[in-house]
């Protein structure tokens, strides 16, 4: 990966006759983005085969995709429909809503580190979800209400405390900070306050899991996260000029109020829906799209290559907590945040000798 | 000339008089409510107490009397680990924000409560330490760790090192609830740990840290000139002939000092250590030879109060410190992002 992100960007097109600067450095951006989107997916669909294979019951890859389309035993299909396949397609549309929520709120605060996490977004929802869990006693789709319903009022609270005059990214940053803390507070007081076994399963909550979401919650996901994926996909064409400053966007006809506003509310839905099914996945809409952002260097695009880079993160780690993390069977929100925040933390230290945004 | 020169002396002789005048009697004034909220520490709570029954269980306790066993074996010691850790954060936040030159700098925002809870949790769950006195070195060691690795990543740059301070926490806080979900018993001590209180540490541990309160109190109260020529910037201190070199490592160590007993007494409470410093700013300008001694003060205000505050809002039960700290933090935090220097920074 880092190889495709250092290629040489000049000499490919030294045998075309005089393409032109632009339409040559188009040639080369299309040609690395079909690169990057190729070898994703490719990756994806490897993950994707070896968690159908993995498992209390192992299956070969042969028999695991047989049973995918319906040939083979009644056991290895039940196995692949009902246990397996909910889990991926889970973890692929959480890793996508995350990552794709976090390249909008990255690109329209103009802030690389702008992400639900830090912003106390997730610390919201895992508020929301905790206290339906051990104050009101809800169970099942009500949880996930309530996740969503502390999600979408934390974010709402932080633009109602950091507007003035328009919405300064590092104003939204720091209030965003200022409540995720809170938040963490009451969490703690909420936990402490309950019966230690019903604590313990709302700690796990706070992490995030992609292990029990199926049927009609996996409908629902999918349904959401396809809705707003389109509002982004008609927004995104505002994405690159937003990324150039607020002057340079409206130079370029961009409506910059109203683009911010509709980015933000798109991005807030998604980790809204996202968290309230799986919970708050550490640091996934942080690290998708900073590794998107150096692996392809166009503002729009990169929201494509961030959706694949989540799915693949949040997928991966799955695997990882489910099979390979020294017989321990880990939250996927665990692995997430120890495959993230180390990351970042490179991105951070290396800071000086790159721009990030 | 001298004539000329001699009445212009005097105006400003006394503009600095009134000032320190002015000073003082802030420092008096907040030492007074400081001394109405210990009163209010020893007197409220579930069980209501009149001060002469409280003045009377410290002065003649009467064995077997319910008011003064609560007043001596609960009272005193909260109230007295609060005055320690609430002015253990004040100063801890103070030293911080000082030496980054950071307005958005406290031990939580930087990691340093993250690196030693992690530490608690391994000293509770893998190593069977469960004694609160046990605690302590455990805490020392996670919060001097944390504050390595996020000062050395994120020096001199205000906003990234508090990104970086929360990274880290976000990096700790996944390994801290993978241990929990493990070990019921370990989730169960650390729980109430973790909720930050000034309740349930007892009056051994308090014995026993004192002395490092104090020495990170006496390095604070040091290092004050020092660090209001740091204000200034790094060169301005070196013309004025001070080793900032020094200046950073002595103050790197009272912030462990006090950071790490604080959290070592009342658990990992949010916002205190930040708001402090912006208040005592407010009051008595730049000058840390003031910002200090005031800060030391206004922490325990703000943390014992807190607790005091946490008796009274819910009948016959009570809301720990740590909450109602962070209900009282987080607006702060609030007006200093809508302040006009941030912006800036």
């Amino acid at each position: 990966m880092t190889a495709l992100a250092d290629a040489p960007r000049s000499p490919d097109t030294a045998g075309t006759p005089d393409p032109g600067p632009v339409e040559g450095l188009r040639a080369r951006r299309r040609r690395r983005l079909a690169v990057v989107l190729t070898t994703l997916a490719v990756l994806l669909v490897a993950v994707a085969t070896l968690a159908l294979t993995l498992g209390e019951a192992s299956l070969a890859p042969g028999r695991a995709l047989a049973a995918l389309f319906g040939a083979g035993d009644a056991g290895d299909v039940f196995v692949v429909h009902r246990l397996r396949l909910p889990r991926i397609e889970t973890a692929v549309l959480a890793g996508a809503a995350f990552a794709l929520a976090g390249a909008l709120f990255q690109t329209t605060l103009r802030n690389p580190l702008a992400s639900p996490d830090i912003l106390g977004i997730a610390s919201g929802a895992s508020l929301g979800a905790v206290w339906a869990l051990l104050v009101a006693g809800l169970t099942g789709l009500a949880v996930s209400g309530a996740a969503f319903a502390g999600a979408v009022t934390v974010a709402l609270l932080i633009w109602l405390f950091a507007w003035r005059k328009g919405l300064h990214s590092i104003r939204f940053v720091l209030v965003g900070v200022g409540f995720a803390y809170l938040c963490s507070s009451l969490l703690a007081w909420l936990l402490a306050r309950a019966d230690v076994r019903e604590a313990q399963s709302a700690l796990l909550w706070t992490v995030g899991s992609v292990a029990d979401v199926r049927g009609a919650e996996l409908v629902t996901l999918a349904v959401a996260v396809a809705v707003l994926g389109t509002g982004v996909a008609v927004a995104s064409r505002w994405q690159a000029p937003l990324a150039l400053g607020d002057d340079n966007a409206r130079a370029l006809g961009v409506p910059v109020d109203a683009a911010r506003v509709v980015s933000l509310l798109l991005a807030v839905g998604l980790v809204a829906v996202a968290t309230s099914f799986v919970g708050p996945l550490a640091f996934v809409a942080l690290v998708a799209p900073a590794i998107a952002r150096r692996l392809v260097d166009d503002g729009g695009a990169a929201l494509t290559v961030s959706v694949l880079t989540g799915a693949l993160l949040v997928l991966a780690a799955d695997v990882v907590g489910q099979h390979l993390l020294f017989g321990i069977q880990a939250p996927t929100g665990i692995v997430t945040g120890m495959i993230g925040a180390p990351y970042l933390l490179w991105l951070l230290a290396t800071d000086g000798r790159k721009s990030l945004a | 000339m001298t004539a000329t020169v001699a009445p212009a002396v005097g105006p400003a002789g006394t503009l600095v008089a009134r000032r320190t005048r002015g000073r003082v009697l802030l420092l008096l004034l907040s030492l007074a409510v400081l001394a109405l909220i210990a009163v209010a520490s020893l007197t409220l709570g579930v069980r209501d107490i009149d001060v002469a029954t409280v003045w009377q269980a410290l002065t003649a306790p009467v064995a077997g009397n319910v008011d003064h066993d609560v007043v001596l074996d609960q009272r005193v010691p909260r109230t007295l680990i609060g005055l320690a850790a609430g002015a253990a954060l004040g100063l801890a936040g103070t030293l911080i924000q000082g030496v980054t030159r950071n307005p958005i700098a406290d031990p939580g925002l930087l990691g340093l409560n993250a690196g030693a809870s992690l530490a608690v949790v391994i000293a509770v769950s893998l190593l069977g330490v469960t004694a609160p006195l046990g605690f302590v070195w455990f805490a020392f060691v996670g919060a001097a760790a944390a504050a390595a690795l996020v000062f050395s990543i994120g020096a001199g740059q205000p906003v990234k090192l508090a990104l970086v301070g929360a990274t880290v926490t976000a990096l700790i806080t996944p390994l801290i609830t993978l241990v929990l979900l493990r070990d019921p018993a370990a989730f169960n001590t650390y729980r109430f740990w973790a909720v930050g209180s000034l309740t349930g540490r007892g009056m051994e541990t308090l014995e026993r840290l004192w002395p490092f309160v104090v020495v990170g109190i006496v390095l604070a109260g040091a290092l004050a000139h020092r660090l209001s020529m740091l204000s200034l910037g790094d060169d301005v201190a070196r013309a004025l002939g001070q080793r900032v070199g020094l200046t950073r490592g002595l103050t790197a160590g009272a912030i462990v000092l006090l950071a790490g007993t604080a959290t070592a007494l009342a658990g990992p409470i949010a916002l205190v250590g930040l708001a402090v410093p912006h208040a005592a700013r407010r009051l008595v300008g730049t000058d840390y030879r003031w910002i200090v001694p005031l800060s030391a003060v206004l922490g325990p205000v703000m943390l014992l109060g807190a607790d005091v505050i946490g008796r009274l809002v819910l009948p016959h039960s009570e809301l720990e410190a740590g909450v109602v700290a962070a209900a009282l933090g987080a607006p702060v935090l609030v007006a200093v992002a809508r302040g006009k220097s941030v912006a800036g920074v």
